[in-house]
């Protein structure tokens, strides 16, 4: 019996030296954490909403507090609306892509970035692949400038050309864009009617 | 072998003029006729791609046997027939490289670091194939050469993907409308509908070998011409192919159609693709396929189940090397599980 | 054995995870690229060199029959210390090694050297001990780094050194081309100790 009131009580001590040494270190790294978490997703919104200033994509949020997209002003006072911003999540070929899209009001993409996806490298992951000599990855840049109804890729009878030998993961981000696209519709009651381009 | 054995030895002690060498070099005779099919239909291509596959995997052979300081057998002709094997897994505009680094895989990590013929657990041919298709992929499951006189996917289509491929391609359209109508233009559904119909209708296209593929896996007749020599020499019995195509058949017929069961077509997924070469040369092979006739039936039925499932519902429109490889690896346990009762023994209890 | 050699032991003669074999699943997930096996082997190696001066401190009063959890509050704590300061300080590097930070816990070779050196050493020798050990397992992790980077994405620490034209060996990023080549290198090290012997 003292046999295990003693072994407990190290036990303890120790756990509780343990926990205040972890405490003091998250306490420290915390702040640090966050920040880097706001960067990466600032990073994305400013990809995506390339137009937009960066002082001013607010998020719009649902009852629960839950971020249902981001709208994008060009200037601070949040007056001249650019577009929209969202986050789509589709099932790639091993994990979850999660994509950050900007559109602008009459629902055409202004820009896109992959946000975290885990594919297999040198094929699903080459989503993200920038070829030798380019800025932007490829697979992505072909979204820019797209709408709704060209959301598909080359294997489905659409414009978008899929990474060879990774259609899952081509499929899975173009589905998972034009599924965000639709809902966002919804929830903004409508694109804006694309200008009229005078005639040639 | 060149070696004679007159030591004392486990069993089986019958003698028989047959050896090691006269067997291999026949079944290289009996691939004969596939290859000069596929020089051919792809072209002169493919006899470099059969070329280079051989010189290394025999290359190979001989400089691992001379560096671990065993005798060389690359007379025994078994690497040869390995390189022949794996040319014939590839497409026939393969790279050069891409052939002698699969023949290098094959001998080297497949069958001698295992301890040489007899020892390897895995067909080395497969093995080699399916290190290269892991590490190009693309090369591997792109085709672009037509064949002569014929269309990669053996009909009047304007596609790049082979008999297998489309039909997966079009069935996947076909299963998607039944679940979400509306995201299909109903022009995409009669362009599937059409595509399979026609497909169906390609048996000739199939049998003889106008079809886009491995290079040395498209021809039917040809690869049954060698069969049926190495039937008749008895080198290679019925049990496994049987049991493999007959259960690829069943399994397809069953599952293979998108109307419900049954609606499968058996014969289609019998000609397409690599089975019969795999039934008939790659799934035999003496050393990676069971020896009791009850093993070698489970065998044929396991590498039958694989390969629809990998066909039907995975990833890859083909699934004949998987399952043989994974079949490859239960040999042990299948002989162990189908092991006859010793003469005079007691009846199992 | 000298204090030095209680340092140099970890590097060949006793290596981790060549000889002993310990620690080998984050050795085959990691090991696909070089600056993925330096921040691994920086973060194995700080945890072991801690944990092994606290067991080696504290070595006096735990009592035998509760040494095992307490050394693994000792390991976890300074696992969470290396994770928490990783994602805020090199999230990449925390984003690509994902879960084998935390795995570090139950990383044998660090609760191997607590139990069989580090609770029954001095404290400079369980350093040096720690420190050795550290330093193996970074090395073996570049040895296998290096060969998969360069033939299966033709970089090394992400800078190209390929020929025009070259095309990566897949496989040696993926699962399959970590054991192919941990194989190898054991057989190739085996091959030359016999050879010495």
């Amino acid at each position: 019996m003292k046999d295990v009131v003693r072994m407990g009580g190290i036990l303890g001590i120790v756990t509780i030296i343990a926990a205040g040494v972890l405490g003091a270190v998250a306490n420290v790294t915390k702040p640090r954490i966050e920040e880097q978490h706001r960067l990466a997703l600032e990073r994305a919104l400013l990809a995506a909403l390339p137009t937009a200033d960066p002082r001013a994509i607010v998020p719009v949020k649902d009852e629960n507090g839950n971020i249902l997209y981001y709208k994008g002003y060009a200037d601070p006072d949040t007056t001249k609306l650019v577009g929209y911003a969202f986050l789509a999540i589709g099932k790639g070929y091993s994990s979850d892509i999660q994509t950050m899209v900007g559109v602008d009001t009459t629902g055409k993409i202004i820009g896109i970035k992959i946000l975290s996806e885990l594919e297999t490298p040198g094929l699903g992951a080459k989503i993200e692949e920038i070829r030798h000599g380019e800025k932007r990855p490829w697979f992505q840049a072909q979204f820019i400038g797209k709408t709704k109804k060209d959301l598909l890729v080359d294997k489905d009878g659409g414009p978008i050309v899929s990474v060879t030998g990774a259609t899952i993961s081509s499929r899975a981000v173009t589905n998972s864009i034009r599924k965000g696209l639709e809902r966002l519709e919804k929830l903004i009651g409508g694109f804006k009617q694309p200008a009229q381009q005078p005639a040639a | 072998m060149e070696q004679r054995m007159w030591k004392v030895s486990a069993s089986p002690h019958l003698n028989d003029k047959e050896s090691i060498s006269k067997i291999m070099w026949l079944v290289a005779a009996s691939l004969a006729p596939a290859g000069i099919g596929a020089v051919y239909f792809f072209g002169a291509h493919a006899a470099w791609v059969i070329f280079w596959a051989v010189v290394a995997a025999v290359g190979t052979e001989a400089a691992i046997q001379k560096l671990m300081g065993k005798p060389v057998t690359v007379s025994d002709g078994s690497a040869f027939v390995t390189g022949l094997l794996l040319a014939y897994n590839m497409p026939a505009e393969s790279p050069f490289w891409l052939p002698i680094i699969g023949s290098i895989f094959a001998i080297g990590l497949g069958k001698q670091i295992f301890g040489g013929l007899g020892y390897n657990p895995m067909n080395p041919a497969l093995l080699g194939r399916a290190f290269l298709l892991a590490s190009w992929p693309t090369h591997m499951t792109i085709f672009k050469t037509a064949p002569h006189g014929g269309t990669i996917s053996g009909i009047d289509v304007e596609t790049g993907a082979t008999p297998l491929n489309l039909l997966k391609l079009s069935q996947d359209v076909l299963r998607q409308v039944k679940i979400n109508p509306a995201e299909v233009p109903a022009q995409k559904v009669a362009e599937a509908t059409e595509h399979i119909s026609k497909l169906y209708d390609a048996y000739g296209n199939l049998f003889w070998g106008k079809v886009g593929g491995c290079l040395g896996e498209t021809s039917v007749f040809l690869l049954l011409l060698g069969a049926a020599f190495l039937l008749y020499k008895r080198y290679i019995d019925l049990r496994i192919p049987v049991s493999y195509i007959g259960t690829v058949a069943l399994l397809t017929w069953m599952f293979g159609g998108t109307d419900g069961l049954f609606t499968g077509n058996p014969l289609f997924h019998v000609l397409a693709g690599g089975l019969i070469l795999g039934a008939f040369f790659m799934a035999t092979d003496m050393v990676t396929s069971p020896i009791t006739p009850k093993g070698q039936w489970a065998f044929g039925i396991g590498c039958g189940v694989i390969t629809v499932v990998i066909r039907l519902i995975g990833g890859y429109p083909e699934g004949v090397s998987y399952s043989i490889l994974l079949m490859n690896l239960t040999v042990p346990l299948l002989d162990r599980w189908a092991k006859p009762t010793i003469f005079g023994g007691a009846a199992k209890k | 054995m000298s204090v030095v050699g209680e340092f140099t032991k970890g590097i060949y003669k006793e290596n981790p995870v060549f000889k002993q074999a310990l620690g080998l699943c984050p050795t085959l997930a990691v090991s696909n690229s070089v600056q993925n096996a330096v921040g691994m082997g920086v973060a194995m190696t700080f945890v072991l060199v801690m944990s092994n001066i606290i067991v080696s401190l504290i070595r006096g009063f735990v009592p035998k029959k509760i040494r095992i959890p307490i050394y693994i509050v000792v390991i976890a704590t300074f696992v969470t210390i290396v994770d928490l300061s990783m994602a805020g300080f090199a999230p990449a590097l925390h984003k690509a090694l994902g879960i084998f930070v935390p795995l570090i816990v139950v990383n044998c070779i660090i609760l191997g050297r607590a139990e069989a050196f580090a609770g029954r050493n001095t404290v400079v020798r369980s350093l040096m001990d720690g420190l050795g050990m550290g330093l193996g397992f970074t090395l073996a992790l570049l040895v296998l780094a290096t060969f998969r980077e360069t033939l299966g994405n033709g970089t090394f620490y992400g800078l190209p050194v390929h020929w025009k034209g070259f095309e990566p060996m897949l496989i040696m990023i993926l699962p399959p081309g970590a054991f192919l080549t941990i194989g190898l290198v054991l057989g190739t090290m085996n091959w030359w100790d016999r050879r010495r012997a």
